[in-house]
């Protein structure tokens, strides 16, 4: 066996071959984070019990029309554990009724949460952990350092701001303990650039092994932040190389795969997975993605694929499943030659296009993919020039994994 | 401890991972059926029993297929990304 | 460029026009846009409204190239004559091409109707008005019915009068897609002075793209072209419509058709592969083109396997 080991990022459960299901159970959230893309958070568009129960008999009771080998339930809000009683009775009627009514899905099944962490150690929310604890995937959001988590993420309310890491940090240790490969999501606006580094560091420090960590798709950036973001990240590849955190941990941020020109007809697929999902609001309302409800909009209409009452309108489905790469993007896109790995999000092209269409690809991300790939470039390079030096290259060569295409939402 | 006995094939993992899902399924599901429900409850007692022996089978069959070393009071785990076979022994 | 000169004028499309007010357009925008077809070499057709147009109009019209849609009897000169009932198909003239709006069951109904206007016109457009609502279950009548067509053109065929009907005889003639292409291809001028896709985006209150004075620009215009419409693109129902705003109506995008715009056509195309046959049999060494038998009816199909 070989002991040169880089680790590789996760693979999201069953990707590719599960269907998401997400239920967006408040809209309400005890924080207020200065990034958030969802804009019209309130206290009061909590989902019924009705409501998620007709969503669930929806699905279920068209079997064929949900083919999918594996189910991903999704809990989102807002804070979905702001809502555990209702999350609980979901959860069980979920796998009551995968039972009873022999669905392929009750041999696989899982329910996710991403959390904010700050009720995760509530006896109500761990009574639900405990009762379900083989089938549940739960990521607690943490930015890093507590100057880079508390410069966004602020509790709401009126009054001096108040940053929420100290009430995070507190249930790390138990969350860890009860999901060992757990991983966080971490999020860079403008005004985070310069704590990168030492943030990854930090939850690494903290023994959270995997950083799933991203620019935000919104227009943020300003001028120089491409070249503050290179900076950033060519100083966190030398930390981890050198320290040797790339053994046990991983960031996103450095990919092999990225940075490469893209084949127009063999990788022509979409980035995004919205319209493969299916997420139902408080009215009962259902979406392609979360990403389409008004909450999350900024200057569109929500984009409703139908309801609970009368069904999804495939019509409205119909560009989702036929969008391809090439056709939503513009002309500098389909020719950079570092094009692979440059994400984008199927709800900010929407809000951000020209018209009501989700055939507008956003760029604004472009500077940052292209400082991203640079920094990436370097961190491969001297990494393996290290291993080279060490004589393991050539094992590691021999032994690494194959390479995963995965959607990333 | 714990160190590398053994490899099984793709379809062969699929088979214990789906017995896998199941048993987990179950046990869960256990948790929150009671008698009352008289028509599920028997079903699921009926079905774990069944589960659970297709699953003891899974790895009886497998390892005598494959010749995997044992210890007494170990037991072996399966790691569902490699297929790697592992024997478990309590320190 | 299409003028729609009225408020009132008559569709000769899918979409309906139920506006009863007279709004006709001012002369100075009329003026202005037709100095901008000139200079940019648009062709210009008018859609008429059901009265006389004043002679400053009517003058303005004969300053350039041009073709008339016009409801039938408002003026004896239109190039296109559009039919608001079969009740009036008598007034249809030999040799004219014809519009007329009707549904998928009125279309069933009235196949003698339609008979009768095919063995006098030159050519018979047909819009359908529920296109976008088909679904599999009614399309076996359909079917029948423009099978019923296609041996009233197969006649007329064998009697020398070579008479088009946009629903099975369009699919036989053309070589590539040719449809609709408004945002592409072609504009309307409305009543307001103002630029629009096509005649039902000014009626249904969008955004105008432009004015005589400013010019056209179609916001996101890629999407209104064949190459930017992933399931068209791939589909071989030449005749379609490709009806941009049922596309909208439908599935919220320009580029997307729905289901039933799709099964409608792939019916019409499957009709028309029929037709071939007989006309075949009939008539060997036609120059109608061969159409394979597709194993879909719905190009999504194809495309999301």
């Amino acid at each position: 066996m070989s002991d040169t080991k880089i680790k590789k990022q996760e693979e999201p459960w069953q990707g590719g071959v599960a269907k998401n299901i997400t239920f967006i159970v408040t809209k309400d959230c005890q924080l207020a984070c200065k990034y958030c893309y969802l804009v019209g958070k309130n206290e009061k568009e909590r989902m019924s019990w009705e409501t998620a129960k007709a969503a669930i008999d929806y699905v279920l009771d068209r079997e064929e029309e949900f083919p999918q080998e594996s189910v991903v339930w999704d809990f989102i809000g807002g804070e979905p554990f702001l809502e555990i009683d209702l999350i609980d009775r979901i959860c069980d009627y979920i796998k009551t009724e995968l039972y009873r009514r022999d669905h392929h899905w009750f041999d696989s099944y899982r329910f996710s949460f991403s959390t904010n962490g700050i009720n995760y150690d509530s006896e109500k929310v761990q009574r639900f952990i405990n009762k379900n604890l083989s089938h549940l995937s739960i990521g607690i959001t943490i930015d890093g350092t507590r100057r880079k988590h508390d410069l966004n993420r602020i509790w709401k309310g009126s009054g001096p701001e108040r940053g929420s890491y100290d009430d995070v940090v507190r249930n790390i240790p138990l969350w860890l303990e009860q999901f060992p490969g757990g991983g966080t999501k971490v999020t860079i606006s403008s005004a985070d650039i310069p704590y990168i580094k030492e943030s990854v560091l930090h939850l690494y420090g903290l023994g959270i092994h995997e950083v799933n960590i991203n620019v935000v798709f919104e227009d943020v950036w300003k001028e120089g932040d491409d070249r503050l973001f290179e900076d950033q990240l060519m100083e966190l590849a030398d930390a981890i190389i050198d320290g040797g955190w790339y053994e046990s941990c991983s960031c996103s941020f450095f990919s092999e795969n990225i940075g490469k020109p893209l084949d127009p007809e063999l990788e022509n697929q979409n980035w995004c997975g919205a319209g493969m999902m299916l997420a139902v609001d408080a009215a009962g309302n259902f979406y392609p993605c979360t990403r389409f409800a008004a909450y999350s909009l900024r200057s569109k209409k929500p984009l409703i694929i139908g309801n609970v009452r009368d069904g999804i309108d495939q019509d409205k489905l119909r560009p989702f499943l036929t969008l391809d790469r090439l056709t939503q993007s513009p002309q500098k896109c389909i020719d950079c030659e570092v094009a692979s790995g440059c994400a984008w999000c199927q709800g900010e092209n929407y809000d951000a296009a020209d018209t009501d269409t989700i055939y507008q690809r956003s760029t604004a991300i472009c500077l940052m993919h292209k400082a991203r790939v640079r920094a990436n470039n370097y961190y491969w390079n001297k990494l393996f020039r290290k291993l080279e030096l060490e004589g393991k290259k050539e094992e590691y060569e021999k032994n690494k994994p194959e390479a995963n295409a995965s959607l990333t939402c | 401890m714990k160190r590398k006995v053994g490899n099984v094939t793709e379809q062969e993992k699929q088979e214990i991972l789906a017995l896998f899902e199941r048993r987990n399924g179950l046990t869960e599901l256990a948790r929150i059926l009671t008698p009352d429900n008289a028509e599920l409850y028997e079903k699921l007692v009926a079905d774990m029993g069944a589960t659970g022996t297709r699953f003891q089978q899974w790895w009886d069959t497998t390892s005598a297929r494959y010749g995997w070393e044992s210890a007494p009071d170990g037991n072996w785990e399966i790691d569902f990304n490699t297929n790697d076979i592992y024997l478990v022994i309590p320190d | 460029m299409i003028v729609q000169l009225c408020d009132t004028s008559a569709s000769f499309c899918h979409y309906p026009n139920t506006r009863a007010e007279r709004k006709l357009i001012s002369v100075e925008a009329l003026r202005k846009a037709l100095r901008m077809a000139m200079c940019e070499n648009m062709t210009v057709q008018f859609l008429y409204p059901d009265y006389a147009l004043p002679s400053e109009y009517v003058e303005l019209i004969e300053s350039v190239d041009h073709a008339k849609v016009a409801p039938v009897g408002v003026t004896d000169e239109a190039d296109i004559v559009v039919l608001p009932s079969l009740d009036r198909a008598d007034e249809v003239k030999e040799g004219d091409t014809v519009c007329v709006r009707i549904s998928r069951a009125e279309l069933c109904d009235s196949v003698e109707a339609l008979s009768a206007l095919l063995r006098r016109v030159t050519r018979l457009n047909v819009s359908l008005t529920d296109s976008h609502t088909a679904v599999p279950e009614e399309l076996p009548a359909y079917a029948d019915a423009l099978d019923r067509l296609g041996e009233t053109v197969k006649e007329e065929y064998a009697r020398g009068h070579f008479v088009q009907l946009n629903l099975l005889t369009d699919r036989l003639m053309l070589k590539q897609m040719n449809n609709c292409n408004a945002g592409a291809e072609t504009v309307t001028l409305a009543p307001d002075g103002k630029f629009y896709i096509c005649p039902a985006f000014y009626l249904e209150g969008d955004s105008p793209v432009g004015d005589p004075d400013a010019g056209i620009e179609v916001p996101n215009a890629q999407l209104y072209a064949l190459s930017h419409a992933p399931i068209c693109r791939s589909c071989d129902a030449w005749h379609c419509r490709r009806c941009v705003w049922l596309n909208r109506k439908r599935t919220l995008e320009v580029n997307t058709p729905g289901r039933g715009q799709c099964l409608t056509a792939h019916a019409e195309r499957e009709a028309s592969r029929r037709l071939k046959e007989r006309m075949d049999a009939a008539a060997p060494g036609n120059m109608f083109n061969e159409i394979e038998k597709l194993d879909y009816t719905d190009p999504f199909e194809k495309v999301s396997r």
